[in-house]
Formats: C-alpha cells, sequence, structure tokens
C-alpha cells in the first residue's frame, strides 16, 4: 500500500501523499505517508480535528482546496488551514477511501503549490483511491494482490449485487459492512470465482460464509465497534 | 404527445423542488425514471451514469426488468447507452425485433422482458456526456420528435440533479458530484442487501420498503440507508 500512495504522489507532483485510516467511518488514524511534511499534516488534521481529510470522510465526497491560504479555506478550517500555508503546502485534495457505508479512510494529496487539480488528476486521485480501497481490504485477510488484480478490482467493484451481498452478509453475522466485502473479496480470492459470482451465490442463498470456527454461528447482535479481532482467525476452509 | 402540458409542468416545478430541501441524489434520480416513463409514454426508464474510469454504472431504474435489462448491456458493454455514451447522440430503435441489431446480446435480454422498443438519450454537460438515460417500449414504433425532444429535457434535469448548486465552471467538481451519485447508489444496493436478510424479503422489496420509511418519516434516502446498513435503525416489513 506504502507503494500505492507514494506512487500516487509521484504522479500528481505532491509535495506528499498520506493515507489516513477510518474504522467504519470513527475518527481518522494516520497509517502511511509518501513524505514526513504529509505525515505531519495529516496528525495536524486529526489533532484539530478539521481540515480537507476530516471532511471528506465525513461528507462521503472528495474535497478539494487549491490554497490553504485563500480565505475561504481560513473560514473553513481556521487552525488547519493557517498551520498548512505556514509550512508552504498550499493545494489540499482528500479523496474518501470506500464505498457507500464501507469507509477505510482518506487519502490526502498535499502540494505546494496553489491552485486546482485538472480533471484528470482528480482522475488519478479517483483511482489511485480505489486502488488503496482494494489493498486496504485485502490486507485484513493477507492477500496481496498484484497491479492487474486491483486495477480489475476497482474497475468491477461497482457491480450492485456486490454490494448487496456485503450488506446481506452483515445482516447475517452482525458484521459491519467493511468487513463483509472483504470477506466476500476473500472468499472470491481462495475459491477462485470472480467476485460478483461470490456475491450472486451468496444473494441465492447457495453459498454462506462462515467466518468463525469457533462460533459457527454468530449472534445477532449488531456492534460495529465490537468486531475486527474475528479478522485474526478468518476462516481456512475456503482453501 | 401522450400527457398534457399541464402535467409535463407539474412534473418539472416537482423536480426543481426536490432540488431544493433536504436534496437526495438517488431518491431524485428515481423518481426522475418513474415520471420519465409517465411523461414519456414508454413503459420503462434507465439512468446510467460514467464513473472516473469512463465506465457506466446504473443509478436508477423504474422498473425491475429495465434494471435487469441495464445490467445485461453493462455487462456485455454493448447496447443503445454505450453508443449515446460515445458518440453524444441519440439512439433509436424502434423494433427491437428487426434483423441487424447492433446489440444482439442487449437486444435478447430487452425482447425477453417485453420490451419492444429502446431509446436512449445522453445527458450532456458542455461539451462532455456525463451518462445516458434509457427508455424501453412495449410497443413498437419510434417516439415523434416532439417526445425526444422532452426526453431530452429530462435528460437535462438528470444532469443539473447531479451538479446542482456547484459552479458549472469546474470540471473537477462534476467529477465529484458524478462521485457523490455513484456513490449513494452503491450505500443503497449495501442497504438493499442487509434489508433483505434481515426482513426476509427480496431486495427490491426491500428497496420499496426503504424508499417508504424515508418518504413517511420526510427523510433523505441516503441517510435511511446509511442507519439501516450501520444498524441504527431496523425497518419491519
Amino acid at each position: 500500500m506504502v507503494h500505492a500512495v507514494t506512487a500516487c504522489a509521484e504522479v500528481l507532483s505532491a509535495m506528499g501523499t498520506s493515507f489516513a485510516m477510518t474504522r467504519n467511518g470513527g475518527p481518522l488514524e494516520p497509517l502511511l505517508a509518501s513524505s514526513p511534511g504529509a505525515a505531519e499534516l495529516d496528525e495536524l488534521q486529526f489533532t484539530v480535528g478539521e481540515g480537507p481529510s476530516v471532511d471528506a470522510i465525513a461528507n462521503g465526497a472528495p474535497v478539494l482546496e487549491a490554497d490553504l491560504a485563500a480565505p475561504g479555506a481560513g473560514r473553513r478550517w481556521p487552525a488547519f488551514s493557517s498551520a498548512g500555508s505556514e509550512r508552504g503546502t498550499h493545494g489540499a485534495f482528500a479523496f474518501p477511501v470506500g464505498v457507500g457505508a464501507a469507509k477505510v479512510g482518506v487519502l490526502t494529496i498535499y502540494r505546494q503549490q496553489a491552485g486546482l487539480l485538472e480533471p484528470d488528476q482528480v482522475r488519478d486521485g479517483l483511482i489511485f483511491a480505489d486502488a488503496v480501497l482494494v489493498l486496504a481490504l485485502d490486507e485484513r485477510h493477507g492477500m496481496n494482490a498484484d497491479l492487474d488484480e486491483v486495477i480489475e478490482a476497482a474497475f468491477t467493484a461497482r457491480r450492485a449485487e456486490v454490494h448487496q451481498a456485503a450488506g446481506w452478509v452483515a445482516a447475517q453475522h452482525g458484521i459491519h459492512v467493511t468487513d463483509a466485502l472483504a470477506r466476500l473479496r476473500a472468499h472470491a480470492y481462495t475459491s477462485g470465482l470472480p467476485l460478483h459470482q461470490v456475491a450472486a451465490d451468496v444473494m441465492a442463498g447457495r453459498l454462506r460464509l462462515e467466518f468463525d470456527r469457533d462460533n459457527p454461528s454468530p449472534t445477532g447482535t449488531f456492534d460495529p465497534k465490537d468486531e475486527g479481532p474475528r479478522d485474526a482467525n478468518m476462516e481456512q476452509e475456503d482453501e | 404527445m401522450s400527457v398534457s402540458d399541464r402535467r409535463v409542468r407539474e412534473v418539472f416545478i416537482e423536480l426543481s423542488d426536490t432540488l431544493v430541501d433536504e436534496f437526495d441524489i438517488i431518491e431524485f434520480l428515481e423518481r426522475l425514471a418513474e415520471r420519465c416513463s409517465e411523461l414519456l409514454g414508454v413503459s420503462a426508464c434507465g439512468i446510467l451514469l460514467a464513473d472516473h474510469h469512463g465506465v457506466l454504472n446504473l443509478v436508477a431504474a423504474s422498473t425491475e426488468g429495465a434494471r435487469l435489462v441495464e445490467l445485461v448491456q453493462l455487462q456485455n458493454l454493448e447496447g443503445p447507452c454505450l453508443e449515446v455514451f460515445s458518440t453524444g447522440r441519440p439512439v433509436q430503435r424502434a423494433d427491437l425485433r428487426a434483423a441487424g441489431t447492433p446489440w444482439p446480446r442487449f437486444t435478447q435480454a430487452a425482447l425477453a422482458t417485453g420490451f419492444l422498443s429502446v431509446q436512449a438519450v445522453p445527458m450532456r454537460l458542455r461539451d462532455s456526456v456525463l451518462g445516458a438515460v434509457n427508455l424501453f417500449g412495449e410497443d413498437v414504433g419510434p417516439l415523434d420528435d416532439e417526445t425526444i425532444t422532452l426526453a431530452q429535457a429530462l435528460a437535462d434535469a438528470a444532469t443539473i440533479g447531479i451538479v446542482h448548486q456547484r459552479a458549472l465552471a469546474h470540471h473537477e467538481i462534476v467529477t465529484e458530484q458524478l462521485q457523490t451519485a455513484l456513490n449513494s447508489r452503491i450505500l443503497i444496493e449495501q442497504a438493499k442487501g442487509f434489508l433483505s436478510h434481515s426482513l426476509g424479503r427480496s431486495v427490491d422489496e426491500s428497496f420499496a420498503i426503504m424508499r417508504s420509511y424515508a418518504r413517511s418519516n420526510n427523510r433523505r434516502l441516503t441517510d435511511v440507508a446509511t442507519d439501516i446498513v450501520e444498524g441504527r435503525i431496523t425497518l419491519t416489513a
């Protein structure tokens, strides 16, 4: 994943790029950055609790700020914008990493120069965010997709049945939709079936994913904050 | 034309009302798809939007049949909307049974669903095409010019819905708005799957239940979908 974040910085001629994680849309935690400057700005946003990345995750939409020194940015993020521009960073562009309610974090691009990204660069940012999503989901289950697979996954990620199946599995097992999506992907990966086929099988009742051998029928209690450690003893039977 | 000018006016007023308060992009597009069918005298309507990969995605469909045919179109990468998206011009096929269809798999799926004719108009913003509106008829025959013009006006209304409240000067903002619309659609699909499991109903019944809950509680559809997926509300069938 660090390669994707570094490549993103290079492609978008940025001072630095960072990826901060959220657990199911909760507070962001800086995870990795392509440069110390980007890491510092990420830390700063999460310390003061404001900034483009914070807004991007809250709104579920990209936040594109051409100049942190401009009055608009000053009004929106009084503490962060002045700190950012004092450090010589002007452009800040935050792309949510996630699909629907499955939010894993935010990819932020910091640039020294002021000015908006070109349309092609916005597209590149979105594509990197898609790639980081796939990498972040798969990392939970120790999968290391190669670049072709990441690109393929990013293209097919929007198929409706995949997301219906993620919602279905989330309700069935009382887990968050992020984890349901990661587990669908893990099943597809280990079984060698295309993701949409796994999704169709789940929705048709032909496939029931079992996640926890110690507790094969998880109870219906639903607390998104409560799960996660279960990832560690992820099912093996798919192999 | 099959409907009165008065009804056309009412629909545009209704659509512009949705743009003002508590706007919800998916509810807006779903409603637009339904109104398209009604005003244009067609059986069903689907709305497709391009993502940042340049790939079309289904964002709204007035009937389950239309939804299935759209998915066939997207999965096989052939059909009227893909053509409209690449050329930027409307496409019409007045009789799908006629020989020489340019889209054999799409045509087969459409006929199997009971559609005999199809039209598609572009969703344009200046020089770029954001997506397409697909119209399906259970009767054979072309739409007249006046109806096509109205179809284009409704497609333009869909475009305005997507880019609304934002300065249209920046293309990157359009990309952002498209992203929001597509992401909202995914959220709805997740909530449909979630509800479908918890209520033991089909995904389409679940969607209907979710929409009627949002309407009767005067809430945005995407907010309701978020609450469902996050386990904050429990709907009953």
